[in-house]
């Protein structure tokens, strides 16, 4: 297996176990990682809205990247992912633009075709690599642990553009954590918005979300949760002290990445998965392991 | 026809006997092709003749039937009742979010009509038409932008099932906001930007982009995609509240190195409120995960200038 890899920028910056504990991942599982290190920004949904032609043009030149290279592109962003897939998804359906965003990729030499596939590593994991195969490499099932999927947004809807499985019934991650030896916890919120993406426009609001559903996965007597997200990471872990705060209430819920998850019950040391760079500690729930 | 016996789960209230509402488990046996509304007219019918929800056109063109099937905002006259107990297990209906229940799955949709008369929503003409008797057609491609928006039926799905909604009172919701949409997308609309200074007030910015819009939405109109475009009308107009400021410093971080530069994406955006966060980012520091302002620009950063131009050209043509 072999990828053109999109970290995106939020692993490259404030997220760095995410970023490492993938690269720990990655080299168990034996999936070979090519990072598109010209490849730019997503956009996250707000570079649309200053000028949605020019992030789609962005976004279909890191697609021709990958294309150049015979690759498929695999990110370990929900948000990269959802805003790629959306792109991909408006090109294959309209002519025009496609055609339009050629002219545009002509400028600067380049060539979209359309055959290119975006994936999260989530949906590769199930996909491509496949869980029976991952279930026997886990040699450390995360026996004991009640773990909180948070699906998030952008991994779920619209369903019709990322053509992957619905958000009435979303079971990817409970799968994912079964095969882990763990086991899942539902609670009202887990398909909800983190609230990540009005952070800095209405913090209160943001806080609420976030705050609300941690609380809830707690009390269905979740140990942690984990994401596919690290913006929804940043929401649930890095503010989570002041969300919750907010709602007057003391939550202490740790949250992991999804490469994380996966790196603990494939043996990777703790260490190397980074945990010492959350905000709400891990120690707890490394303990049990 | 195969039939089946489904449990039919039904939030109940009535407010005259009831302090709360309770569930109720009705026995319905369905075919094939029943809808959820086939049932609990079954139901109505059979059982319970208390039992209260809206309906009419049964033929999902009116809207009044939106309720929660299964936890999310849905036609009951649109949803197959064996598709979502195969699912489910079983059919659970409650009234929809964000609005009042009055009794059993009705709601007071009073919030909701109040959010959609706080825009604009009808088409403000131009003075050159006021009078004429020359009618002023649309083309087709013009039609299709503003049609899918006009094709709203104001059930309330997407304001029940509205994330943002649920903690933000001052948002308008997404139906309120894509029929403003539907005539900022009509070309005789002459309104424009004379729109945004509302939009603003009606929390434009307060969108999540949590698409359950676009998900729940029986007619394909897509709020959220709407909503993304008044954005964009309300950027370019000048705007300069902090929704708009974040993506002008999103862009400009870009343009500049390719890649999102978080810390001075933060710094833009919250400018002196920043100070609030002062204990995260020393916390952030010490564990080696605090955002640098300098970020080295991508390999090629000139494709990404040059394709910055570019757009620039096409917006201007």
């Amino acid at each position: 297996m072999k990828y053109g890899y999109f970290p995106g920028c939020v692993a490259k910056s404030s997220a760095p176990e995410l970023y490492d504990s993938t690269a720990q991942v990655a080299q168990k599982l034996g999936i070979e990682l090519v990072e598109l290190t010209a490849a730019s920004c997503c956009g996250t949904g707000v570079l649309s809205e200053g000028d949605p032609f020019l992030n789609l043009v962005l976004n279909v030149r890191t697609f021709a990247m990958a294309e150049n290279m015979d690759l498929d592109i695999l990110t370990i962003c929900s948000t990269c992912q959802g805003v790629m897939r959306q792109m991909k998804w408006q090109l294959d359906n309209d002519p025009n633009l496609f055609q339009r965003t050629n002219e545009a990729l002509a400028k600067i030499n380049m060539k979209y075709t359309g055959k290119v596939k975006i994936k999260h590593l989530l949906w590769a994991l199930i996909e491509d690599y496949g869980l029976p195969k991952l279930e026997q490499q886990v040699v450390k099932p995360l026996k004991d642990m009640k773990v909180a999927p948070f699906y998030g947004c952008y991994i779920l809807r619209p369903a019709e553009a990322l053509q992957f499985e619905s958000h009435e019934k979303s079971t990817s991650l409970e799968r994912l954590i079964t095969v882990l030896g763990a086991e899942p916890v539902h609670y009202e919120g887990e398909t909800k918005c983190c609230g990540f993406p009005i952070l800095f426009v209405q913090r209160e609001t943001a806080f609420e979300m976030a705050a609300n559903y941690l609380n809830n996965a707690k009390q269905r007597g979740a140990d942690f949760m984990v994401t596919p997200c690290p913006l929804c990471h940043i929401s649930l872990d890095l503010y989570q002290k002041k969300s919750t705060k907010q709602i007057k209430v003391d939550i202490n819920l740790p949250v992991m990445h999804l490469s994380q998850l996966v790196g603990l019950a494939l043996g990777v040391e703790p260490k190397k998965l980074g945990f010492g760079r959350h905000m709400v500690s891990m120690a707890k729930v490394l303990r049990v392991s | 026809m195969k039939t089946q016996e489904v449990a039919f789960r039904v939030l109940r209230f009535n407010p005259e006997q009831d302090e709360k509402p309770h569930y109720e488990t009705f026995q319905v046996k369905i075919d094939n092709r029943m809808t959820v509304l086939d049932a609990l007219e079954n139901i109505k019918h059979e059982q319970d003749a208390s039992l209260t929800f809206r309906r009419s056109c049964r033929s999902g063109i009116c809207g009044s039937c939106a309720m929660k099937i299964n936890r999310l905002a849905k036609l009951a006259c649109k949803t197959r009742a064996k598709t979502e107990a195969d699912k489910h297990g079983e059919v659970l209906a409650e009234p929809m979010e964000n609005m009042p229940p009055i009794r059993d799955l009705v709601v007071d949709m009073a919030e909701f009509w109040r959010e959609i008369d706080r825009g604009t929503p009808w088409l403000v003409w131009g003075e050159s038409l006021v009078g004429s008797s020359k009618e002023n057609l649309l083309t087709n491609e013009q039609q299709q932008v503003s049609g899918k928006l006009a094709d709203c039926i104001l059930c309330g799905a997407c304001f029940s099932d509205c994330v943002s909604r649920v903690f933000d009172k001052n948002f308008a919701g997404p139906a309120s906001l894509a029929k403003i949409h539907r005539f900022v997308a009509d070309p005789r609309d002459k309104a424009g930007v004379k729109r945004v200074p509302g939009l603003i007030e009606m929390g434009l910015w307060s969108c999540t982009h949590c698409y359950f819009c676009w998900s729940q939405c029986p007619r394909d109109v897509r709020p959220v995609a709407a909503i993304s475009a008044l954005r964009v009308l309300s950027f370019s107009a000048g705007d300069m509240s902090q929704g708009a400021r974040h993506v002008d410093a999103f862009m400009e971080s870009v343009k500049s190195s390719g890649m999102l530069n978080e810390a001075t994406l933060y710094l833009k955006t919250m400018r002196w409120t920043t100070i609030r966060d002062f204990d995260l980012i020393l916390k952030m520091t010490i564990k080696g995960k605090a955002p640098l302002p300098f970020t080295r620009p991508i390999p090629k950063i000139d494709e990404v200038r040059t394709l910055f131009r570019l757009a620039r050209e096409v917006k201007e043509k």
